[in-house]
């Protein structure tokens, strides 16, 4: 990945301030040691020329104590031809030039105020110390002028020629002009190559700087700042891939920390958002079916609350026509018209009093008396009602029971009512002759133990038309005056009232099952 | 020479006829009465020894009927009829002692069978 420079950068500011500091203190220091070597050089220029004087003197001394004055002459030519002299000049006190290397300005004579003398005789008390000053041509070459005094000794006042009196305390001076152009090209060859060791220096340490920035700084920043984006903009499965020991390390390691537990909360969010849609769902489905089931009780109970008072009013003219008919019925011989019609009457009002037995079942199933009760032995007494009767002769009847069947906390007579109601259905499912087995099982649903008992036929099935309405209070598709329609309506009341769940599954042509699921009764520990 | 006197307490007529109508023809002295109040004063005043009683009724119920006459009158039977049969209340009324618990609408034959066992019930004891 590229990275944007720029001077705005972290990267471009270190660089910019390190390199503003480096240059100014590669600058300092350059200026410092020019300057020194400058000093050294011109100390050592200074050495050199007092040598050299020293050197002149020595070199004509002979020649002045024994007063030969070409070979002075003669030297002093010699010595000014060597590299680097511009001149030697020997001037006696009144300032005249008494040998030099220049052999045609031999005899003259300085003015006061030439340069020269001026160095000495600039107060009215002139010195007698040696001097040196530095100057410049027109060529911008340095020269070193020096003005060494000649002073008198013994050795000048005894000798032979006399020339110089004893009284005397100066007898001359010697001048000479040094160029200094070799020191100057040395001192600038120095100062380019320390410029050129500096810029070296400068370059490799910003090289460096950079390189280490770069890969420190810029570079990490520059993909946590990408990564921040891309998380912002929702791809949460970005990963930082920097895994130094540095703090950059440590705030990549932050940064994926902080980018997992946002995928984690926000797939938490997502999930809790994609099953509280179900779970919105579901309730309001349970909440729909409880309320279905609410009516259906709340009808089922109006209904037994209205067949209570509709039973005691009914009964009673219900008592009359049956013992009526019978004291009518014993007035016929049997066989007779009229006999048979009096049976008819008596028959459709005990019809009326089973309808009404009926609706009672309703009102009762609010009343049960509860009991932990074995399921298995209220099927064996309801199968040994129904065993005997015509109805079963040809019917095969099978019991699969669980023998460790969990107990229920139910009404056992009204158990037994249901249980009777479900095997009569299934004999008339059968039409008669058929298979009806009877199963009973422990399951598990919903974190919780019911029994389940399922009463199986071999019946015709129920035609999904039906399916909806065989709950329903009077329907019924048995012939008119065999079914009252209440006998699934009751046992769900009562199946409900008891916690339970009366559920029906059936294929046409090939049978129905009920299935009865109550709850397991817990013992208590 | 009756079988036995018997006092059907019930507030519908058609019920106190039909008792009336089933007993009498079979030798049963058969009186009738509307309510708990006639019974009570009729059992002041004559033996009798079966009561038939109706259970849901305006003023006494047959409950309290029963155990009034049971209080009073321990020796005679009482059979109660009821339109509404529920668990409770028939073995609330076998506790006080009544000897039959009938349902409405009862055939004469079960009437006279159930008023049957409860004479030689009497006699046993």
């Amino acid at each position: 990945m590229r990275v944007e420079k720029s001077l705005h950068s972290l990267t471009g500011k270190l660089l910019l301030t390190i390199g503003a500091l480096m240059i100014t203190g590669s600058t300092i220091f350059w200026y410092f040691l020019f300057k020194h070597q400058e000093k050294e050089l011109l100390e050592n220029s200074e050495k050199q020329a007092y040598s050299f004087v020293d050197y002149v003197k020595k070199s004509t001394r002979h020649g002045m104590i024994t007063a030969q004055k070409l070979l002075i002459q003669q030297t002093i030519e010699a010595i000014g031809a060597a590299e680097g002299v511009l001149d030697v000049r020997i001037f006696d006190c009144s300032g005249k030039i008494a040998y030099t290397s220049r052999t045609e300005d031999v005899g003259k004579i300085l003015d006061k105020n030439s340069p020269t003398c001026r160095r000495c005789h600039a107060s009215s008390k002139p010195t007698d110390s040696p001097g040196v000053t530095v100057s410049k041509t027109k060529d911008n070459i340095r020269i070193l002028n020096i003005v060494h005094p000649i002073y008198n000794e013994a050795a000048c006042s005894t000798a032979a020629c006399h020339f110089h009196s004893g009284g005397k305390k100066m007898l001359g001076f010697i001048e000479a002009n040094i160029s200094l152009a070799h020191h100057d090209q040395s001192l600038r060859s120095q100062g380019i190559a320390i410029t050129m060791y500096i810029l070296i220096f400068l370059f490799i340490i910003s090289i460096t700087l950079c390189t280490i920035l770069w890969n420190l700084v810029s570079t990490p920043v520059s993909l946590l700042k990408q990564g921040m984006e891309r998380v912002a903009g929702g791809d949460l499965d970005y990963t930082l891939d920097i895994n130094t020991r540095d703090e950059m390390g440590d705030l990549a390691r932050a940064f994926n920390a902080m980018t997992t537990d946002l995928k984690k909360a926000k797939n938490e969010l997502v999930e809790w958002g994609n099953t509280l849609e179900k779970k919105v769902e579901d309730k309001t489905r349970a909440i729909q079916m409880a309320q279905v089931q609410l009516i259906h009780s709340e009808k089922l109970a109006s209904l037994g609350r209205m067949a209570a008072g509709v039973a005691h009013e009914i009964n009673s003219p219900l008592t009359g026509i049956v013992t009526f008919g019978h004291l009518l019925l014993k007035q016929f011989p049997p066989g007779s018209q009229q006999y048979e019609d009096v049976e008819v009457i008596i028959e459709q009002a005990n019809r009326c009093s089973n309808i009404i037995k009926g609706l009672l079942g309703f009102a009762r199933a609010s009343a049960a008396e509860k009991a932990p009760t074995a399921i298995n032995d209220v099927l064996d007494r309801s199968l040994n009602i129904v065993r005997n009767k015509a109805d079963f002769f040809n019917i095969r009847l099978i019991t699969e029971f669980d023998g460790a069947l969990h107990r229920v906390k139910a009404d056992a007579s009204q158990l037994q009512q249901v249980f009777l109601n479900m095997i009569m259905n299934a004999a008339d499912a059968v039409d008669g002759k058929g298979t009806i087995t009877i199963l009973t099982k422990n399951i598990r649903e919903d974190d919780s133990d019911f029994v389940e008992i399922e009463f199986r036929d071999t019946g015709t099935g129920i035609s999904d038309e039906n399916i909806e309405k065989i709950f329903e209070p009077f329907f019924t598709t048995k012939p008119v005056g065999k079914g009252t329609g209440l006998g699934l309506a009751v046992s769900h009341g009562i199946v409900q009232d008891h916690g339970g769940k009366l559920l029906v599954r059936s294929k046409l042509g090939e049978g129905t099952s009920f299935y009865i699921k109550l709850p397991a009764y817990r013992e208590e520990l | 020479m009756s079988k036995g006197r018997i006092l059907v307490i019930d507030d519908e007529d058609i019920v106190r006829m039909s008792c009336s109508r089933t007993l009498s023809p079979e030798g049963y002295e058969v009186k009738l009465v509307k309510n708990g109040f006639d019974g009570f004063a009729l059992l002041e005043e004559e033996p009798f020894d079966l009561v038939l009683t109706d259970l849901k009724m305006p003023e006494i119920d047959g409950i309290e009927i029963l155990r009034r006459i049971k209080e009073k009158w321990p020796a005679v039977e009482v059979i109660i009829i009821t339109g509404y049969q529920t668990v409770d209340t028939a073995v609330k009324s076998i506790k006080l002692g009544a000897f039959d618990y009938l349902e409405k609408p009862f055939t004469p034959d079960g009437l006279l069978s159930s008023v049957a066992k409860a004479f030689t019930h009497r006699k046993k004891t």
